[in-house]
């Protein structure tokens, strides 16, 4: 392991982890954050935030830089949407954010169980807003359509990293597909938000970075989120370095000035991080 | 009342954690919410809050420790 930047520091409280995890195996639902092994953990547990994984928690794709399981999927559980509205509620979350495990073997990449968890939110939790953060899904328009006839308040596509480095950070993906997904859905759906999200300390140059931000611009992307590349073992994409905290002030300023309308940007940023504050809501009902 | 304070698992499937720096003294006080340790794993480094008041009674792991989840790494007297 590389010695870590002082800025890398996170709290841990374990009453306030075991709690939230405990709900989470009660309704049988799967969280990103602990999936991914994300650093925020400790932090949003600790707050009462989850962001939620559907459609089980093993994906069909191996891209480098992810600690999600890569094997053959579980089959779609048909109570996932009930449970994941009933766990919302429990948690008095006023915004939520449901991801997936890509699911190249579902037709619809999913997007059918994403409009049941929608629609059960809107039932059960009718203040609560609600962002999706979906895998491109192989690229259907149909799939996308049936997202979008959801109503989700924000619609979220990450690209994960600049052009030059698709082939070996995300192999299975593809930048103009992810591309094109983003500006479908500005087209189809202006008032729902879409928002995108890359890491830095890949590898990318600055060069790279300002053409994908100008890409992203093109096609109409509302929201930014930029954050630390971490490498989850000795086996994933290696690191190539800590990006500052001052470096990453200056990207956000960049991406502001550019006209992106929110961008979040600093170590520790992961793509729905505090993802309520794009909206200008807190994530907890007061 | 004496009580132990363990490795926490800080990630699924962690077995092992490398406590890098102790943040207070064996007979140091400490308040609910107080950085008592930090772990160093792949991505982050974890400080490990207090969930009580108490003191550090005895430490059972060094700095720089390579401990099993679970595993003990202070007595501590909490109220």
């Amino acid at each position: 392991m590389s010695k870590k930047p002082d800025w890398l520091k996170v709290e841990y409280s374990a009453a306030a982890v075991n709690e939230v995890a405990a709900l989470m195996k009660e309704l049988k639902l799967n969280t990103v954050c602990n999936e991914a092994n994300c650093p925020n953990l400790g932090e949003c547990f600790g707050k009462h935030t989850a962001t939620f994984m559907i459609l089980g928690s093993r994906c069909t794709r191996n891209c480098t830089f992810c600690n999600v399981t890569h094997a053959r999927p579980e089959p779609v559980d048909p109570s996932e949407p009930k449970n994941l509205a009933e766990a919302v509620k429990k948690l008095g979350l006023k915004h939520v954010v449901i991801t997936q495990v890509t699911r190249d073997d579902l037709k619809d990449g999913g997007a059918g169980q994403f409009a049941a968890c929608l629609n059960e939110l809107h039932e059960l939790c009718p203040n609560t807003t609600t962002e999706v953060l979906i895998s491109d899904m192989k690229g259907s328009k149909e799939s996308y359509d049936t997202v979008l006839a959801a109503r989700p308040n924000v619609l979220n596509h990450n690209v994960e990293t600049v052009k030059e480095l698709y082939s070996v950070v995300r192999p299975q993906a593809n930048y103009e597909r992810s591309l094109e997904l983003l500006r479908y859905c500005k087209e189809k759906a202006p008032d729902i938000l879409t928002k995108t999200g890359f890491m830095v300390g890949l590898g990318e140059t600055e060069e790279q970075i300002d053409s994908l931000m100008d890409d992203l611009l093109k096609v109409g992307c509302d929201i930014l989120t930029i954050g630390q590349y971490l490498q989850p073992s000795e086996k994933h994409y290696k690191l190539v370095r800590y990006v500052t905290p001052e470096e990453f002030d200056a990207l956000k300023e960049k991406a502001l000035r550019k006209g992106f309308k929110y961008v979040a940007s600093s170590p520790l940023v992961r793509s729905s991080y505090r993802a309520a504050e794009a909206l200008g809501v807190s994530g907890k009902k007061e | 009342m004496k009580k132990n304070v363990v490795m926490p698992s800080l990630k699924e499937n962690m077995k092992e954690g490398v406590l890098c720096a102790w943040l207070k003294e064996e007979g140091e006080a400490y308040k609910k919410g107080d950085v008592l340790f930090e772990v160093e794993t792949e991505k982050v480094v974890s400080q490990v809050k207090a969930d009580s008041d108490g003191v550090i009674v005895k430490k059972f792991a060094e700095e720089g420790d390579s401990v099993d989840v679970n595993a003990i790494v202070a007595e501590v007297s909490e109220n």
